[in-house]
């Protein structure tokens, strides 16, 4: 965001959605920002960095260890008089659940804002999950934006919101939104907003049950006061006329193809289109009221049926509950205008598909999690992989992840893999793999868990020093936070060392001999010995916050090559190919970093370094 | 009104030519929207862009409605030339020659020779904008480029732009 000339505001900015709800933060007076990252979510805490050094402004900003965490220290902030944001993706969302209900219920000072990212799809996620879902579980009002422009503007209200009734407030961008970009124009910060000093009672702020009690009485009244005092919760007319019989109630990413496809189709120009900013707690008089005076009412919405439910006659309701609108996967403009067109009684338009399937990702070319799961593969040859999730979910592809659970549970995994069979059986072979980040995020009570326990398996933690997966945000290993202002780096060593484990080897994945060996003791160790957990740190940067060397050794394949294919499928390094047409082993140069890993995977040792 | 689809690979630089776009559009007080991919699709995956300039909502082009498929990897375009309408073209970094409606340039090539694999997207992006209208001109590209402050990006990307229109160029004086 280079602007050499001053600019006056108000100003306009291809804004991505995820910058926007930062601007929208900025903007608001909010004091304290935490997040961690998760795709469709990560971008709000860069940009949040971003426009904090573009205005100089003072928000305190964090990258927090987890979502859980990140939760407490912005409810911590709002309780102390200042207005406060915590940013995740919608399975960050489970890991912060706890304290996300029980904050329901006692309620906030400093307006709180909770940002949660879903990914309808999933493009990159384990579930579906629909986050205004979940708020409605909590009894926590949702915004629910429909493009980057509207997200910045309902960040604002969020705010208002929360602070007006004294409840924590969602904000539920879809993927579609996070990910979107617009002009979007915004104006000057607001002062930072100060609500006054914390004023200690306990019965508020740390009720035992019986005041609970008293508490959900309140929430349950605040939330009725929303749903009928509030203009969001109520339904507008965006698209159409009221002239028609036929209505179309949407919210949020889905309304946005809804509305360009409505007003794109004179067949379509009868319809009226109501779009609802809140659609938890919605003014459920009013919608029923617009399905009243309509014959039939198509409810549009990703994921869940969360308008749909709070409508108490469905009588003349067209949608998820009704079978009308597939209960699963993205609602795509495509999808939408399938269901538009039969709720209408139109022909449907021709479908085009793509004529190829798309690539599927893989691990880069020089990534140092590929020597670890090739090493692993080939020493543990029975055992059970658990796997994680961040990049190296992708040693799926090498055939070195069997399980993908949610954040840390390759750890939890293994222990129940080990403690089911029992010792001498071969099914209790186990090798855990996961990465730094998820490691500090969920991995840590597991392990301390597996050590108590006796567990017998191989821990492998694949250390690149960052979060690799969602762009290259800092771990608590970092010395640095998300701002870039100096933080204290947490030694891996020795908090495995200081979860009890007594087996830690720590090596570098480039280095074939030193790799082979840490991982053959740690399989006598966990193994053959049963003498517990074992860990064996891979560690090297990932590839891709690596300057690299123009002058590094680039390798070919020599002419001696017997095309096994051990490279090729074992390795599956994205820069070595099987050329079907000359019957050749090939390494692109381009895209070959000159790890030199493959020189040792060979049989025939056909690979060689090239001559410049 | 223009609506636009860009693919390839992770790592090949659709996001940024999506962002030129719109950002040139944006500054020039037009309405624009578009999509991109992240996350693990990244990881040398296909990826693809959706650009749309016009009064449009929904950030996703739908199939069959796209005016031009920029593509910057042959393999990646038959993932994405449903998205084109009756009459769409495709622009493709390709060694191949052009034929009705698919016009290629050897941009790979041409960026290498610049010294930068890493222009390969604006040279597709200079031969595009030479040969159709992409809802921006040619010169409001090379005005955006221009005021780059980095003085060897801004030279590499110029002449990587140059590049692209050099050869659609030539194409044109073969068509006529």
């Amino acid at each position: 965001m280079n602007h050499s000339r001053v600019e006056s505001y108000p100003i306009t900015r291809f804004l991505m959605g995820n910058e926007a709800i930062a601007r929208g933060v900025i903007e608001a007076g909010c004091s304290v920002a935490t997040a961690y990252p998760g795709t469709p979510s990560s971008e709000v805490m860069e940009s949040l960095s971003r426009w904090k050094t573009e205005l100089a402004h003072k928000i305190y900003l964090e990258w927090s260890i987890n979502e859980k965490v990140a939760f407490e220290v912005a409810y911590g902030a709002s309780l102390s008089g200042k207005r406060a944001a915590v940013v995740m993706k919608m399975v960050g969302l489970n890991v912060a659940s706890d304290p996300f209900l029980s904050a329901a219920y006692l309620g906030v000072r400093g307006g709180l804002v909770v940002i949660v990212a879903d990914d309808p799809g999933p493009h990159s996620s384990q579930t579906e999950q629909d986050s205004r879902f979940f708020a409605w579980f909590a009894k926590v009002p949702v915004y629910d934006p429909g493009s980057p422009a509207e997200a910045l503007t309902m960040t604002l209200k969020a705010f208002e919101l929360s602070e007006k009734y004294h409840l924590p407030v969602m904000l539920r961008p879809c993927l579609r939104v996070c990910h979107a970009r617009q002009n979007v124009t915004f104006s000057l910060p607001t002062e930072p907003v100060d609500v006054g000093a914390f004023e200690k009672n306990w019965t508020g702020w740390a009720a035992t049950p019986k005041f609970r009690l008293v508490l959900h009485g309140e929430l349950n009244q605040k939330i009725e006061h929303v749903s009928l005092m509030e203009p969001d919760a109520v339904p507008h007319l965006v698209a159409g006329t009221l002239k028609s019989r036929l209505a179309i109630i949407t919210s949020g990413s889905v309304s946005s193809h809804v509305i360009d496809i409505v007003t794109s189709n004179p067949e379509m120009s009868d319809l009226s289109v109501f779009k609802v900013s809140l659609p938890y707690p919605l003014n459920r008089n009013n919608v029923q009221e617009i399905v009243n005076c309509n014959d039939r009412t198509l409810i549009v919405e990703e994921t869940y049926p969360v308008i749909e439910l709070q409508l108490s006659d469905r009588t003349n309701v067209i949608g998820r509950l009704s079978g009308h609108v597939p209960q699963e996967g993205e609602l795509v403009p495509e999808i939408v205008d399938r269901i538009i067109r039969q709720f209408i009684g139109a022909k449907s338009s021709s479908e085009l598909e793509p004529k190829l399937k798309a690539r599927r990702p893989s691990l880069c070319a020089g990534c140092p999690h590929r020597p670890t799961f090739f090493m692993i593969k080939r020493l543990f040859d029975e055992a059970v992989y658990t796997g994680d999730i961040g990049c190296y979910t992708l040693g799926v592809n090498l055939s070195a992840v069997d399980t993908c659970l949610c954040m840390g549970a390759s750890i939890g995994m293994a222990c129940g893999f080990a403690k089911a069979n029992g010792e001498t059986d071969k099914r209790s072979r186990i090798v855990a793999t996961i990465g730094d980040s998820t490691f500090f995020h969920a991995g840590v009570p597991a392990l301390i868990n597996a050590v108590h326990t006796g567990a017998n398996f191989v821990l492998v933690l694949l250390d690149n020093n960052i979060t690799a997966m969602t762009g290259g945000q800092p771990t608590p290993a970092t010395g640095f936070t998300a701002d870039g202002s100096v933080a204290v780096p947490v030694n891996l060593e020795r908090l495995v060392s200081g979860c009890g484990v007594d087996f830690l080897e720590v090596v570098d994945p480039y280095d074939y001999d030193s790799l082979e060996d840490a991982l053959t003791r740690a399989r006598t160790y966990s193994v053959d010995q049963g003498a517990g957990v074992s860990v064996v740190i891979a560690r090297r940067p990932c590839i891709r916050t690596v300057k690299l060397d123009p002058q590094a050794l680039k390798f070919e394949v020599g002419a001696n090559c017997d095309r096994c294919m051990t490279c090729v499928r074992d390795l599956e390094c994205p820069a070595i190919s099987f050329v079907k047409k000359d019957k050749i082993v090939k390494i692109d140069v381009e895209q070959c970093t000159g790890c030199g890993f493959c020189v040792k995977v060979c049989p025939e040792q056909a690979i060689s370094a090239r001559r410049a | 009104m223009v609506q636009l689809i860009l693919c390839g690979r992770g790592g090949q630089g659709i996001v940024f030519l999506t962002r030129l776009l719109g950002e040139i559009a944006t500054q020039k007080g037009l309405d624009v929207i578009s999509s991109e991919t992240h996350g693990m699709a990244v990881r040398g995956g296909s990826i693809n862009s959706h650009l749309k300039i016009g009064p449009f909502s929904s950030p996703l082009v739908r199939t069959g409605h796209a005016d031009y498929l920029l593509s910057m990897d042959e393999s990646e375009t038959s993932n994405n030339e449903h998205f084109l309408r009756n009459g769409g073209v495709v622009f493709e970094n390709s060694l191949l020659p052009s034929e009705h409606d698919v016009f290629r340039v050897d941009a790979g090539g041409l960026a290498r020779s610049i010294g930068r694999i890493q222009l390969e997207n604006v040279v597709l992006l200079g031969f595009a904008a030479s040969l159709a209208d992409l809802g921006v001109s040619f010169d409001d590209i090379e005005d955006k480029l221009a005021i780059e402050k980095r003085e060897t990006v801004r030279r590499n990307n110029l002449m990587a732009l140059k590049a692209g229109s050099k050869v659609a160029t030539e194409l044109k004086a073969l068509i006529n």
